[in-house]
Order: C-alpha cells, then sequence, then structure tokens
C-alpha cells in the first residue's frame, strides 16, 4: 500500500457521541416522575420572529454531527470557547451551544443541578436534559459580540461590526437569560417527515454507508442552495483531489434548519442535488446527499470550522471551501475561511490552521475558487485556469430568472434540477421561502413524533 | 461603475421584439442558449431602485437584481413600448412604482408555478 493513501479520520474527539435511547420501555423508566418542558423555538428579540428552535441542536448532538459536544454547555465551557474556541475536553469547537429559558419558566419549573426535565417537542416526551449547572447570561449582546467577534479583537477577519442584519448574531442576542447546562439523550426518536428521512445519513449510518460503497476518500459539499451547473462543476473537479486516485465519493451536506425569505425551500435544495445523480449529471455510486440540523450561524471562518468538524464525523477526508464561505453581508473579509484553513487565526485561538492545533481536525480543506461559462473554451471552465472572458452567473441572477418563470438553459441549471424546484413551486404555491413558508416551517419542524 | 439590468427573452418575448431595431441588440449568453437585452441604468436610477424596492440588490458584475417579478415585467413592456434600452425605460418602469409594489405584495404569497 502507498503510504500516500488517506485513511477516513476518527471522528473528532477520538469517538462518535451517540445519545439516542431506542428502547421504548427503558425511555419510559428513565423519564418516570420527572419535570417536563416544551421546547419553544428562540424568538427574534426585536421581532419575535422564530430565529432558531434548539431541538435542531438536541438531534446533531445526540447523533454525534457536533462530536464530542454531548449537551448544553457549561458556563466555563462556554467563556472558553470565546476566548480559545476550545471545549473543556480540550477540542477545538467554534460555538456556544446552550439550552435557555426565560426567567418566569425557570421559577416555574423548579428545577436545579442534579435534576433530569424532560424535553418534549410537537406535545411528545422527545429527549432529557440531565442538569449538571445552572447559570445566567447577563448580556446576550456582549455574548453575541465574543461569539463572532470584532474587528478590535479579530482584525485578522472580522471587517465590520456584527449588527441586527446578522441572523446569526440575532440568534445569540435573542437568547433567554438561564442556561441549564448538562447532557442530552434522545428518548423518543423522531421520525424525519419526507423528503428529508431519504436524506438522513447520521455520522454512523453515514461512515456505515461508506464504507458499503467502498469510499475511502470523500469530498464534502456544504450547501444551503439548489444547484446549478457551477455547483456541479465545482463539485466535479473538486473531487479530483484525493490521495493516488481522485475521492471515491461526493458527499453533499445540506444544512436544514430556519430559513431566510428568498432562500429556496429545503425540500427543493434536497432533491435539487438528488437530481444531479438521478440525471447522471454525477453517476449515485459516487455521490451522496445528506442533510444536517443546524440554524446557520453564518459565521464564515467560524462556520466553516463547524462544517469540518460536522464532516469528518460524517467519515469525510476532504471538504471544499469556497469565497465567503457561509457567510452574509461583509461582516468578515471574504477569504476569512482560506486564512482560517491555511494559516489559521491567532485571536481566534488559531495560531496555525485548525488541522495543526493540538486536538484539531483531520478532515483536509479543498479551497476551491468557481466556475462559469466560458464562450471562448465553449465549456464550464475554472476561474484560475481560463484565460477569457467568462458568464459570470450570480444566484441572485437566476433566482430572478426562475421567479420570472424562464427555464433556465441545461447550461446555466440541468433541466432535472429546474424540474425538483417547479415541483416544490406547486407545492408551495411560490418558488422561495416566502413569510408563509418560514412560519410554517418553524411550526411543524422536520420531524414528527409518536406516541413514547 | 455601469449598472445595468436584465431582461430575459424567453421565445413569447423574443417574438414581440423581432423585426425591430432592438433585435439587433439582443445579446447571447451561455453558448447563445440565454437571449437577453441589457437596459442601461444611471446612478441617480440605481438609487432610486435600492431606495423604492429594499429587496434589490447589485451583483458582482454591476446589475440591478432581486427586484420584484411585477418590475421585471414592467421593464419589458417599456423596453417593448420605446424600443429602447436608455434611462428612458427605466424612468418609466419607476414611474409606476406603486402599482408595481401593489402586484409584489400579491407576489409574495403567490406566484402562479409554470406548467412544465
Ligand atoms: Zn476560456
Amino acid at each position: 500500500m502507498s503510504s500516500l493513501i488517506i485513511e477516513r479520520p476518527l471522528p473528532h474527539g477520538g469517538r462518535l457521541v451517540e445519545r439516542v435511547v431506542r428502547d421504548k420501555e427503558a425511555a419510559k423508566k428513565m423519564i418516570k416522575g420527572c419535570p417536563t418542558y416544551d421546547i419553544k423555538p428562540t424568538l427574534h428579540y426585536e421581532t419575535g420572529v422564530p430565529v432558531r428552535n434548539v431541538y435542531r441542536e438536541i438531534m446533531s448532538i445526540c447523533y454525534g454531527f457536533f462530536s464530542p459536544v454531548e449537551g448544553s454547555m457549561k458556563q466555563a465551557e462556554v467563556e472558553r470557547i470565546l476566548k480559545e474556541r476550545r471545549l473543556l475536553n480540550e477540542w477545538i469547537f467554534p460555538y456556544p451551544l446552550v439550552f435557555d429559558i426565560s426567567k418566569e419558566d425557570y421559577k416555574k419549573l423548579g428545577v436545579g443541578s442534579g435534576d433530569r426535565l424532560v424535553l418534549n417537542l410537537k406535545g411528545k416526551p422527545f429527549a432529557i436534559l440531565d442538569i449538571e449547572e445552572v447559570w445566567e447570561i447577563d448580556n446576550p449582546e456582549e455574548l453575541a459580540h465574543k461569539t463572532f467577534g470584532t474587528p478590535e479583537d479579530n482584525p485578522e477577519v472580522v471587517r465590520e461590526r456584527f449588527n441586527k442584519k446578522h441572523p446569526g448574531w440575532v440568534i445569540y442576542r435573542s437568547l433567554n437569560p438561564i442556561v441549564l447546562a448538562g447532557k442530552y439523550t434522545i428518548i423518543n426518536e423522531p421520525k424525519m417527515r419526507p423528503p428529508f428521512d431519504r436524506f438522513w445519513f447520521p455520522p454512523r449510518k453515514c461512515r456505515e454507508e461508506f464504507d458499503k460503497r467502498g469510499w475511502r476518500t470523500v469530498i464534502n459539499h456544504q450547501t444551503r442552495n439548489v444547484p446549478h451547473v457551477g455547483h456541479e462543476f465545482l463539485m466535479k473537479n473538486a473531487a479530483y483531489t484525493g490521495d493516488v486516485e481522485p475521492c471515491h465519493g461526493i458527499l453533499v451536506n445540506a444544512i436544514i434548519g430556519v430559513k431566510r425569505r428568498g432562500d429556496y425551500p429545503d425540500e427543493a435544495i434536497v432533491e435539487g442535488h438528488e437530481a444531479v445523480n438521478l440525471g447522471g449529471y454525477i453517476k449515485p455510486e459516487r455521490h451522496l446527499p445528506t442533510i444536517c440540523l443546524w440554524d446557520m450561524r453564518y459565521g464564515n471562518p467560524l462556520e466553516s470550522l463547524l462544517h469540518g468538524i460536522i464532516r469528518q464525523n460524517m467519515g469525510c477526508t476532504h471538504h471544499m471551501f469556497g469565497r465567503d464561505h457561509a457567510a452574509v453581508g461583509e461582516y468578515y473579509d471574504k477569504w476569512s475561511t482560506q486564512i482560517l484553513w491555511t494559516k489559521g487565526i491567532p485571536s481566534f485561538g488559531f495560531p496555525k490552521p485548525p488541522t495543526d492545533v493540538p486536538y484539531g481536525l483531520s478532515i483536509r480543506p479543498q479551497n476551491m475558487r468557481e466556475f462559469s461559462y466560458c464562450p471562448t473554451c465553449k465549456e464550464m471552465a475554472y476561474s484560475e485556469t481560463c484565460g477569457h472572458k467568462r458568464e459570470k452567473l450570480s444566484g441572485s441572477f437566476l433566482r430572478g430568472m426562475v421567479a420570472e418563470g424562464v427555464q433556465p438553459p441545461a447550461i446555466i441549471m440541468r433541466p432535472e434540477v429546474y424540474k425538483a424546484i417547479v415541483k416544490w413551486w406547486k407545492h408551495f404555491n411560490y418558488p422561495f421561502c416566502n413569510e408563509k413558508y418560514v412560519i410554517n416551517k418553524e411550526k411543524e419542524l422536520e420531524v414528527d413524533l409518536e406516541d413514547l | 461603475m455601469a449598472y445595468f439590468m436584465v431582461v430575459l427573452l424567453d421565445d413569447n418575448r423574443f417574438a414581440k421584439i423581432k423585426g425591430t431595431e432592438l433585435e439587433e441588440k439582443v445579446q447571447y449568453m451561455f453558448g447563445g442558449e440565454l437571449r437577453c437585452l441589457n437596459v442601461e441604468v444611471s446612478e441617480e436610477m440605481k438609487d432610486k431602485i435600492l431606495q423604492e424596492f429594499d429587496t434589490a440588490r447589485i451583483d458582482s458584475r454591476g446589475a440591478i437584481t432581486d427586484v420584484p417579478v411585477a418590475f421585471l415585467r414592467e421593464l419589458f413592456n417599456q423596453v417593448a413600448e420605446k424600443k429602447s434600452l436608455g434611462s428612458e425605460v427605466i424612468e418609466a418602469v419607476l414611474a409606476k412604482s406603486s402599482e408595481i409594489k401593489e402586484l409584489a405584495a400579491k407576489e409574495s404569497e403567490y406566484l402562479p408555478a409554470p406548467e412544465i
């Protein structure tokens, strides 16, 4: 065997976190006599619109997407993350994750350290939280600023002070003051609703799927978009990285969570990616679209770190990152993610890249620019190799075309992908997320629960 | 930066400008697969669009995008009527701003899906 062969990395932290009880009788015993709390969405601190649902974090933690995180974080852990992006067990992690409730609810519940709280979702028992510590967020605005960084404290990458136009900052600014810290355990496994059920590959199942397919090297493509042909070429070409041969598989992992108006619906995103392989543009044997539940924080370099953790846990060897990775606005330098993975960002606790620090990651970054149509080469060409003037395709230009009811030419968007958009357009009477979709999604969520 | 707005031409729209002097100005993008016209937008009109329509954005090419569909429909109507791609087209569209906004409000609830 060549010494250049790249093996599948271990999960972040060394082992996969799996905190799901599948035995209903055992689960019933575990929650007997415990106080219960109905999970509520986090509401925007000014407008009252849902901006996050902690159930998505509980799912991603308990199924191991966020390994080695096991629950809602203690105060010391949150403080350490804000200072050096490390958990108390040393492993690197970008964001505070907490179970927050209002002071009124806290008083009503009357729980404390050592208590077990049953968390209901959609009126059914869903998970338990074994409380180890109760602490208070004194200043959510300060927490929000420290979470994302400031131009003064993080001059390498932060260009603008964060404010309420940034959806991730709003999530932290909107947290309730009381944090119940402790481990989560799912005691009543939710059923993913179609079409999401087909794309649900939690880390253990995902690694097993890679084994079945004989995939040793796998490159991840992060998405929150319906794919156009530029994305398809990015995926196919990035996959040529590998070790002694191109990557065996392309894992598409869509972040599913709270939506912003104007985004494509999550249903169209996952089926749009699936259409790429059903249409044969990338063989289904080489391509696997999947999902992860998470309300995007849009933290560009920090989000890329979380993406690296999630996909290493899923078993990927490589991860592609583009310009403005998981960004909104111009808060961060547009190459912040590339700066993190090639040089490190000392003020965030990374004097070296996250792959080169102790208790760091093993997944390999693949920093890609973009593909667009070159009328001279008469093909989709890479921005760094084609020397001609290319026809750049912006996502907003494409959205305009779709909204006008003009079918994009196949060189921009594959007809099968467009069909997936139109299928869900007919379903929701709208091609993008409008207010009705956003509100309804936070009511229905992505799962259903049975009685325990 | 020079600003512009793209008017897409599907077969239906193309038929309406065929034979006029606009036909020569049709641009073919993506290997001839997409026909369009670029309408000029002055600095002043650009500011006005951004002010009137809060979803509007400017992409890296200087194209103004993310305006309501009703805006784009009216833009084509004005192009076809005036047989021009000059700044007066945008002026004429903006003169109908309140009408467009009314349509746009309904548009955020419902847009008819194409039959494919
Ligand atoms: Zn070229």
